[in-house]
């Protein structure tokens, strides 16, 4: 009998745990996913102030500079209601003005939960309003946004749309490295047209955003095989590698944060380690990223 | 005939390739590369003890870490650029500033040597020492390009 009440309340927990997706969103929560994209880098100049916008991307189409995202009213996005806000990150859309370009990476936001999302959306909330209009994009082609909008339909990855983030670690460390911290954007190679080269998926580049070398983060002897999980959370928290070197360029800013911003180092060491855990068990692939000497 | 023109272009071009990949010339930025790398192992040591919890192997890799840091000055002549060296100039412009930095992570090697054979606190000496890493790269060395 005493097992067969067990059985059945395992078979009931799964109903009686509390869904993300059903409470209100949160800013305290929406802060630690905000950390967990490398505080939205992209969107914060070099010193700040943050989500004023005027990150730079460089990138073989232009160069494009990161939209304010705090809620001024006029030059930021204020007056966006929820949905809106939602709508640029994981569909691309920016309100009125149509497909964003690829260097939003919104097509990886796209598998964002929905509660994670609007989590976020309300810490975006939070940020002090900064009157800073958005900079024009330099060396945008022509019919900028009939090309994204062609660039998201024939390029643009696809993912499952979920109401929670997974609870599992491993398949957590997946969604953060994929949806949230976006690992998989910046070390995974592209073809000329900017497409993800998934047979590469996290091996690395030369031709970084930013022009920085991205290495192969597989677990592959041509990527950090020889690290182990505390090794990739210590990289995670510090910036440090197992030798000790520091990173630099946009990896130190997504671990420190940018403009006095929080970062991956800001992230509670349970969601860093089960990036780790996942990190270890991606399909090793062999790709040498030449590195510089110092 | 052809095809051999299109085989020559692409010999040419790996070539060329292959070129700008070349290694670091003999001399000291060779050397300060090399002795980089021997730093960066003897910090792994370092690291891997600390996170197996053992204090013995800190000191002596400490001690060549303080040994490194020692000779490394006279590896950075004046001018001494490579376009595979991630050296910045500012190296030669704020020459006093990158002296300090090199002292200081010699005497604070020498401090985790002593914090490791007197029983003191080994994280906290090396994470200071380590430190020094980072501030030196972040002023002084070029993120990685393409």
């Amino acid at each position: 009998m005493g097992w067969f009440l067990r059985v059945g309340l395992l078979g009931v927990l799964p109903w009686v745990q509390p869904s993300l997706a059903d409470e209100p969103g949160s800013a305290e929560r929406g802060r630690v996913l905000f950390a967990l994209a490398g505080g939205c880098g992209c969107h914060t100049a070099k010193d700040g102030p943050v989500g004023a916008g005027g990150g730079e991307v460089p990138t073989p189409f232009g160069k494009f500079y990161g939209t304010n995202i705090t809620p001024d009213l006029e030059t930021g996005v204020g007056a966006w209601s929820e949905e809106e806000l939602i709508a640029a990150i994981r569909d691309g859309v920016a309100r009125g003005k149509g497909v964003e370009s690829p260097a939003m990476p919104y097509y990886w936001y796209s598998g964002m939960s929905d509660a994670d999302v609007r989590d976020l959306v309300v810490y975006l909330r939070t940020l002090p309003p900064v009157r800073k209009e958005n900079r024009p994009h330099e060396g945008e082609l022509p019919f900028a946004r009939l090309a994204y909008r062609l660039w998201r339909t024939l390029f643009a990855p696809r993912f499952e749309r979920v109401r929670e983030r997974p609870r599992e670690p491993i398949a957590r460390g997946r969604y953060w490295v994929d949806h949230v911290s976006l690992c998989a954007d910046c070390h995974t190679p592209r073809n000329f047209l900017g497409a993800v080269r998934f047979d590469l998926y996290l091996a690395g580049t030369e031709r970084g955003p930013g022009g920085d070398k991205v290495p192969n983060i597989t677990p592959h002897e041509t990527g950090i095989a020889s690290w182990d999980e505390d090794d990739i959370v210590q990289l995670l928290r510090t910036g440090f590698t197992p030798e000790f070197d520091n990173v630099q360029g946009w990896m130190a800013e997504v671990v420190e944060g940018k403009g006095g911003g929080p970062g991956y180092r800001d992230v509670p060491e349970e969601e860093l380690r089960a990036i780790a855990r996942y990190l270890r068990t991606v399909k090793p692939v062999a790709h040498k990223v030449e590195a510089e000497e110092d | 005939m052809r095809w051999m023109v299109v085989a020559c272009l692409f010999g040419a071009a790996a070539w060329a390739h292959e070129t700008t990949k070349e290694a670091l010339p003999e001399g000291p930025i060779r050397e300060r590369h090399e002795l980089m790398e021997r730093v960066g192992k003897q910090a792994k040591i370092i690291g891997d003890a600390l996170k197996a919890g053992k204090v013995e192997p800190v000191a002596p890799a400490a001690a060549k870490i303080a040994d490194e840091a020692a000779k490394a000055l006279p590896l950075f002549p004046e001018g001494s650029t490579h376009p595979r060296s991630r050296a910045k100039p500012e190296i030669w412009q704020q020459w006093p500033e990158f002296e300090k930095l090199m002292g200081r992570l010699q005497a604070d090697a020498k401090a985790t040597v002593e914090a490791a054979q007197s029983g003191g606190d080994v994280r906290t000496a090396a994470n200071r020492m380590f430190g020094n890493c980072k501030s030196c790269h972040d002023r002084f060395r070029v993120p990685e390009k393409k």
